[in-house]
């Protein structure tokens, strides 16, 4: 039998589920996502929904995003999001 | 996929006509116990301003002079059965989704029936007259129900196209979500569905959380709700009448005993057991009390289902005393197989979570972790579940 380890649960023993992948995102003149990089260089056919979420601005990292389901040409459909602060994109199932 | 809404308007109060009746000459409440909660099941169409689900002091506010009856859900459910059996040798896709409520699936109907008139009249005549179905056929399940529900009794709507400009003028209380989700609507001065589909999903979603988004599918005439026909299985039905009420556990479970012996004899020799029982009280006030009791393993015997069975009973408070006790065992099932282990298997958790502690220990960290919701309301998606060490 092997003795307990006496180790006790910390904050930083819970992981976080679903996280933003970070994603290459090339945006058109307006600013909407026009191609994304998965596997390979694809063109977005259709932009189903957008919606913006802005939480946590007391904070030192707030955060404001602006989330965009989209259609590939491929047909399959991705859930993008841009951190309107860090400037950047990410994928992410909401 | 085209769908058939049958609807039965105030199906509770046409099921008491049928018993009682009388019951037309003048305005009836049906009431129903949701916990400590009293809520309107159904009333007689000549009350105004009542809705379903609303409390019954505020029903009984606008109208204190009405007849209270407590709802008998268990004949309401044999009526609508029945009608949905009859529904099912019309069409092999029928959902019966609410009591009143009817879904029929309409793909590949046409062949067998070679219009849509010779269908509705199909229908029709499967539905008592005394019901006054209404009818509507629609692209998804809700423009069905809102085409059902424009329709004239015992004819059919179809609601097929320029449904933006049907929907525009509707009012809001017509949606399918929450009573308070409705309330919140108006509050907000959104009083049409033409006004609630104009605007943006996020602050919808904001407001009135998941349902937010659905209220806003829903304006715009789009309803993924898929269609979810009935599943015939075998269930057999035990009721018995109390000798005298009684609030005692034990005459309760006598009778239980007695009604699960009765049902074990019909399928015990087929080698099967109980995998779900729908276990019903009905008290000397009319009032009812009903619970879905599972088993993990199905019951193969009298003695391992009442002992569930009384498990639950003594956990959960009657609404009064007992004159009536039932049940439906809609879940028969055989066990399933087992390896036997040779030595005990008392106190197998602790012994799984000793030898996860022993992977941890020789890997240096966590290696099993189970989901734990944390914030699920949160707007933030990664905010919403955690992965959390087995072993903690």
């Amino acid at each position: 039998m092997v003795a307990d380890t006496g180790k006790t649960l910390r904050a930083d023993t819970a992981k976080p589920v679903n996280l933003p992948e970070p994603l290459a995102v090339e945006e058109d003149a307006d600013g909407l996502p026009a191609f994304v990089k998965l596997k390979r260089r694809q063109k977005i056919t259709a932009v189903e929904d957008c919606w913006r979420i802005d939480d946590e601005w007391w904070r030192s990292e707030p955060v404001s995003r602006l989330y965009y389901a989209v259609i590939l040409a491929s047909g399959q459909r991705l859930v993008l999001s841009k951190n309107l602060i860090a400037n950047s994109w990410y994928r992410q199932s909401y | 996929m085209r769908i058939l809404c049958v609807l039965l308007p105030h199906f509770p109060i046409n099921c008491e006509k049928m018993k009682h009746h009388d019951l037309a000459s003048h305005p009836v409440i049906i009431t129903a116990a949701v916990g400590s909660q009293k809520l309107v099941m159904d009333y007689s169409p000549e009350l105004q301003g009542l809705q379903r689900e609303m409390p019954l002091q505020q029903a009984l506010s606008l109208h204190g002079t009405a007849e209270l009856i407590h709802a008998d859900i268990p004949y309401y459910v044999s009526v609508f059965n029945k009608i949905l059996d009859a529904l099912d040798e019309r069409s092999p896709l029928v959902e019966g989704a609410d009591l009143g409520d009817i879904y029929i699936g309409l793909d590949g109907l046409q062949l067998l029936y070679g219009s849509d008139d010779a269908l509705v009249r199909a229908v029709s005549a499967a539905v008592p007259q005394i019901f006054e179905a209404r009818l509507g056929i629609g692209e998804n399940k809700f423009m069905s129900w809102l085409a059902a529900y424009f329709s004239i009794p015992g004819s059919c709507k179809i609601l097929t196209r320029d449904t933006a400009a049907f929907l525009k003028d509707l009012n809001c209380d017509l949606l399918p979500v929450s009573l308070k989700s409705k309330e919140k609507l108006h509050q907000f001065g959104l009083h049409t569905l033409g006004q609630a589909s104009a605007l943006a999903p996020g602050p919808l979603q904001a407001q009135f959380g998941p349902e937010g988004l659905r209220i806003r599918e829903l304006a715009n005439g789009r309803d993924a709700t898929p269609l979810s026909p009935r599943l015939i299985e075998e269930t057999i039905e035990e009721n018995t009448t109390l000798p005298s009420v009684t609030a005692l556990l034990e005459v309760m479970l006598v009778a239980v005993e007695a009604m699960l012996s009765h049902a074990f004899t019909k399928f015990e020799p087929k080698g099967m057991g109980i995998r779900s029982v729908n276990l019903w009280t009905r008290s000397w006030m009319g009032e009812h009390w009903e619970k879905t009791i599972q088993f993990k393993e199905p019951a193969m015997n009298n003695r391992t289902a009442l002992s569930r069975i009384k498990l639950i009973l003594e956990n959960s408070p009657q609404l009064g005393l007992i004159e009536q006790i039932g049940m439906k065992i809609t879940g028969l099932g055989r066990p399933n197989g087992h390896q036997k282990s040779l030595f005990t298997s008392v106190r197998a958790r602790d012994n799984l979570l000793e030898d996860v502690k022993q992977l941890e220990f020789r890997l240096g960290g966590p290696q099993l972790y189970r989901i734990k919701e944390v914030e699920p309301w949160s707007r933030i998606p990664e905010r919403r579940y955690a992965l959390i060490p087995l072993s903690r």
